[in-house]
């Protein structure tokens, strides 16, 4: 019984960070129907910005997170400004290739700079026991600051002026303009907060994970289940698709194998896709 | 990739996003590089090479997961090429190298073979990195009848297959946790626990360890392989918690190793001894880690302060080629060097038949620990690994016997009493 709770922890512990990835990525969804395949090379620059803070500064990469969110939302809102922008009306084939386009550039890019070595922030290790529970510290803290994020994230989204508008322009563009909103700006926007928070998953990442060019595309694979699992463009759905994934990878992992995990995630994404392809909250019309 | 992303459209949205994301996980063409022979170095012995350039071709990991480790190998490779071109060279020619990149992924590797050898036509090759590379590229090798020194794997499958043309470098991945088995055993440990990543190379480290620690009256708790690229393996190292180890073994490379030390503190599973294949032998195990590197056993197939022939010249001219220390993989792809030039040198030609005889028979010292010499399937039979320990800063060689410079620290404490 123990261990089955051990497991489900380890589930969400780990589904955390998967929703901040995947928040950001279904946001971008909904207010532009872009799919956005460079996602996950966001998280890798806010892993390497992280990696590099701690090791050139002895920044801790929670306090990093106060320069790598804001450096992030700058690279996201000059990314769709003078990129994105330019295949939001486009045919969905051209802002694919676009993103996948700066994916590769991205992780080739990072390859130059970076070099292919695994790199990984020796900081926060260890775990505190609760009875015969496990719960990892650097796990629980990233877990808590991703909740931390998306919370915002999701307040920004209901509460203010400018969420109202990204909803607006999520849920018809043509009546938002007709309304005075400034589309461009929202979709700026919400470009923008996707890749910062992408990027606080790669800060997250960095001293959970190991940091390497290639490391985007293993988190953008689930990252795709996820909001599959939730739906697409519906931030709430990326979050508990996030937990539902975090948790199916960690049961199935344990109650079979880590080998069998990867392909109950893929199934569960394809059955989904069958049964209610549009997740659990997803957009209807897509 | 075009074909690919095309496709996905047409599979209408919420499917093109799963296959888009699908994809991904298939990438670009290869990097190419060659690294010509140190053109006007002033030769420190012999007559400077004189002629038409001798071409060794190899394809080695440079990027993708194995990428890190890869790149020792072909630095390696690199400085035994100029080397031998200050020396006079293979044959009185100069010796230029062709170096491609096979992303860490067997099919690449095989065309890249196939690439050296019909469209660059080069005279010779050096091994790939890793067992899984090796084993694919050698049905290649062995179709074009070059002979190939597989100085970065060590599956004892590749040489199962009456292959004529494959020859190990160095100890094969079965018996890379013969030492620490050997210690536990030493110790007073009873039970033991393997996992492994499931390719090639790990999996026949697991076998192998598996096999002998029954042998050595060990009783196995656990046994489970695991996905390469993993990013979680929580569910996993639970499982081994509740099987109660006093040893666990990982058949792993670098990343992984990393991932499982750091999960088994952040799941409080202690156990009495960890090793670890491949990854805790590299520094970068110390540096990504700090103080939980600390007690950790590893395999090593040479190390820095092992008293081999030429090893110091080989220690300093590499970091000052390179700007680092090399690690064991460094190592074997020198050997793998210096292994070749000893076959052309008694061949005394650059007929691939000749050479394919001379590495059947030579018995040679190189910069390894013990020998090189292959029986008749080619296994390597003459090398002999060494096992290490994260102590501190340090990872001093703690077995065998004969080449140890420390002492193991039994057992490893809880992480709780750790700082």
């Amino acid at each position: 019984m123990v261990t089955y709770l051990q497991v489900i922890i380890s589930g969400l512990l780990l589904g955390g960070v998967y929703a901040l990835l995947a928040g950001g990525l279904t946001l971008i969804f909904g207010v532009m129907r872009v799919i956005n395949l460079a996602h996950g090379e966001f998280l890798m620059l806010g892993a390497y910005a992280s990696y590099y803070l701690f090791m050139r500064l002895g920044l801790n990469p929670i306090v990093s997170l106060l320069l790598t969110l804001p450096l992030m939302f700058l690279i996201g809102w000059v990314a769709q400004r003078f990129l994105v922008t330019r295949v939001v009306r486009a045919p969905l084939l051209t802002s694919l290739l676009l993103t996948y386009g700066v994916s590769l550039a991205l992780t080739g890019g990072a390859q130059a700079l970076f070099t292919n070595d695994f790199r990984s922030v020796p900081f926060m290790s260890g775990a505190v026991n609760v009875g015969e529970l496990a719960l990892s510290i650097p796990r629980l803290v990233a877990c808590g600051i991703a909740l931390v994020l998306t919370a915002a994230a999701q307040y920004f989204l209901v509460r203010t002026r400018w969420g109202k508008a990204l909803r607006a322009t999520s849920q018809s563009a043509d009546v938002a303009l007709a309304c005075g909103i400034d589309i461009d700006r929202a979709r700026t926007l919400a470009f923008a907060i996707a890749v910062a928070l992408a990027g606080a998953a790669g800060t997250l990442t960095s001293f959970l994970y190991t940091v390497y060019p290639e490391m985007g595309r293993t988190f953008m694979l689930k990252a795709f289940a996820v909001i599959v699992l939730g739906g697409m463009g519906s931030f709430p759905g990326a979050f508990l698709g996030a937990l539902a994934l975090g948790v199916i990878e960690s049961t199935a992992g344990y109650l079979t194998t880590t080998q069998v995990a990867e392909a109950v995630i893929y199934v569960t994404l394809l059955g989904m896709l069958l049964l209610r392809p549009q997740g659990f909250f997803g957009l209807k019309e897509a | 990739m075009n074909t690919r992303s095309r496709r996905s459209i047409l599979a209408g949205l919420p499917a093109s996003i799963g296959l888009a994301g699908l994809a991904l996980s298939a990438c670009g063409g290869s990097e190419g590089s060659s690294a010509a022979p140190a053109a006007g170095g002033a030769p420190a012995a012999g007559a400077a090479p004189k002629g038409a350039p001798v071409k060794i071709g190899a394809s080695v990991s440079t990027t993708g997961s194995n990428g890190k480790t890869g790149q020792y190998q072909v630095e390696a490779y690199q400085l035994w090429a100029e080397q031998i071109n200050t020396r006079g060279g293979l044959l009185g020619r100069p010796v230029e190298m062709v170096i491609l990149d096979d992303q860490s992924d067997p099919t690449v590797g095989t065309k890249l073979y196939e690439k050296l050898i019909n469209e660059d036509k080069v005279d010779l090759v050096l091994g790939p990195y890793s067992s899984g590379v090796t084993q694919a590229v050698s049905t290649v090798t062995e179709k074009y009848k070059y002979p190939l020194l597989s100085a970065g794997a060590s599956a004892s499958d590749i040489w199962k297959r009456n292959y004529k043309y494959v020859f190990g470098v160095y100890s094969v991945a079965e018996s890379y946790f013969y030492g620490v088995i050997d210690l536990a055993k030493k110790s007073g440990y009873q039970t033991i626990a393997i996992v492994n990543e499931d390719t090639v190379f790990p999996k026949a480290t697991a076998a192998g360890t598996a096999e002998y620690a029954r042998k050595q009256g060990m009783r196995i708790v656990f046994q489970e392989q695991y996905p390469t690229k993993v990013t979680d393996l929580s569910s996993l190292i639970t499982k081994v918690k509740a099987a109660k180890p006093e040893v666990l073994v990982g058949g792993s490379y670098q990343p992984d190793s990393v991932l499982l030390t750091r999960q088994a503190k952040e799941l409080d599973l202690n156990v009495k001894m960890l090793g670890f294949s491949v990854g805790a032998a590299m520094p970068e195990f110390g540096e990504g880690l700090g103080k939980d590197a600390d007690f950790v056993f590893g395999p090593s197939m040479w190390e820095p302060s092992l008293k081999t022939k030429g090893n110091t010249e080989f220690f300093d001219t590499y970091k000052k080629k390179w700007n680092r220390e090399p690690d064991y993989h460094s190592a074997t792809g020198f050997a793998g060097g210096q292994i070749l030039e000893a076959a052309v040198g008694k061949a005394k030609s650059l007929d691939r038949e000749k050479i394919r005889e001379a590495l059947a028979t030579l018995e040679i010292e190189t910069v390894l620990p013990g020998k090189y010499k292959v029986d008749d399937t080619g296994t390597q039979t003459a090398h002999i690994p060494v096992v290490i320990q994260w102590q501190g800063k340090d990872k001093p060689v703690i077995g065998p016997d004969s080449m140890a410079n420390g002492k193991p620290k039994l057992p490893m404490p809880e992480w709780k009493a750790r700082a």
